[in-house]
């Protein structure tokens, strides 16, 4: 039964199985990309409040929400390799780390463009905006601790320990903005209707950009991961076939 | 659909409203990182291929000069 855990653990058969998946998620994310841009910069409707800058939303929402993934996903890969000790969960989280700072970075600067003009400020200490400036220093942090332990399992070890402690973040970002009701809005409703207030012209262009973010994210995990897999099991069988191969 | 267009002029589209430094920032940020995030680990790919091989073909040759 835990047979096919242990194989999504081989870096062998990860390697293999993310080479044939790779072309199609990448065409995938390249066409909900282009349909997304599209249809966010030209035919969304202007915000009565905020004119075009709404369309700043459609970088800015994808990017923060899926921010929130690195550290659930640090952590399960940290505890994978805690408890059975898989090489892959600890190659993941690894390349994680890096790719969850700029995401976040990205979340915080668009969001600092966007509030320039609507908030009329770059930046303020609310509860939303700290706990994310938090989050990426909590990802640096968790980038310098495994550079600063030479030891790969230690690192590996500290890492996950890091990982697990730094979700308690994640629910003060979700929740942030019900406890601290300071500037950043809550998440908005949505409605099915044409009329509503946040209807499907506003939403679906949302729903595909945030899909595409998410593809765009794995299609990036997936390649530094590969890379990772290369250098870390470049004395094992396979990776020598391959390179003998290639 | 080109009823739903929100813009009847290229200009019109650049300027954004008057919003066109915060909008087409924003742009230009996520297509900088989108193509440079998967551009680098393309890169560092075969550079690791190129090293690897290199190191291979030092290793296999090693022994194969010491018993001639």
């Amino acid at each position: 039964m835990w047979q096919w855990f242990f194989k999504l653990g081989s870096p062998k058969w990860f390697y293999e199985l993310s080479g044939k998946w790779l072309p199609w998620l990448v065409a995938a994310m390249s066409l909900l990309l282009v349909i997304g841009i599209t249809w966010a910069l030209l035919f969304v409707p202007p915000d009565y409040q905020q004119g075009n800058t709404i369309r700043i939303m459609y970088i800015h929402v994808p990017f923060a929400s899926i921010s929130l993934a690195f550290f659930p996903l640090m952590a399960v890969a940290g505890t994978i390799t805690l408890v059975w000790r898989m090489k892959l969960a600890d190659m993941v989280a690894k390349t994680a780390a890096p790719l969850g700072a700029w995401f976040t970075a990205l979340a915080l600067i668009s969001g600092s463009i966007w509030g320039s003009d609507i908030w009329g400020t770059w930046w303020i200490w609310d509860g939303r905006l700290t706990s994310m400036l938090l989050q990426f220093f909590l990802l640096v942090g968790v980038i310098s601790l495994r550079s600063a332990l030479e030891d790969t399992d230690a690192a590996a070890k500290a890492c996950a320990v890091l990982s697990i402690v730094g979700c308690i973040n994640v629910f003060v970002i979700k929740y942030s903005v019900d406890w601290w009701n300071t500037l950043h809005q809550p998440s908005s409703p949505i409605g099915m209707a044409g009329d509503s207030a946040n209807g499907p012209e506003i939403w679906v262009p949302l729903v595909i950009m945030i899909v595409a973010v998410y593809l765009f994210f794995a299609v990036s995990l997936i390649l530094s991961t590969r890379n990772e897999i290369l250098q870390r099991e470049r004395r094992s069988k396979w990776v020598q076939e391959l390179l003998a191969s290639a | 659909m080109l009823a739903a267009l929100q813009f009847s002029s290229i200009g019109e589209f650049f300027q954004m409203g008057g919003y066109a430094f915060n909008v087409w920032t924003v742009y230009v940020l996520f297509l900088l990182f989108f193509f440079v995030n998967l551009y680098f680990p393309l890169i560092r790919e075969k550079q690791i291929i190129r090293e690897l091989k290199r190191r291979l073909i030092v290793r296999n040759e090693v022994p194969a000069n010491k018993h001639d």
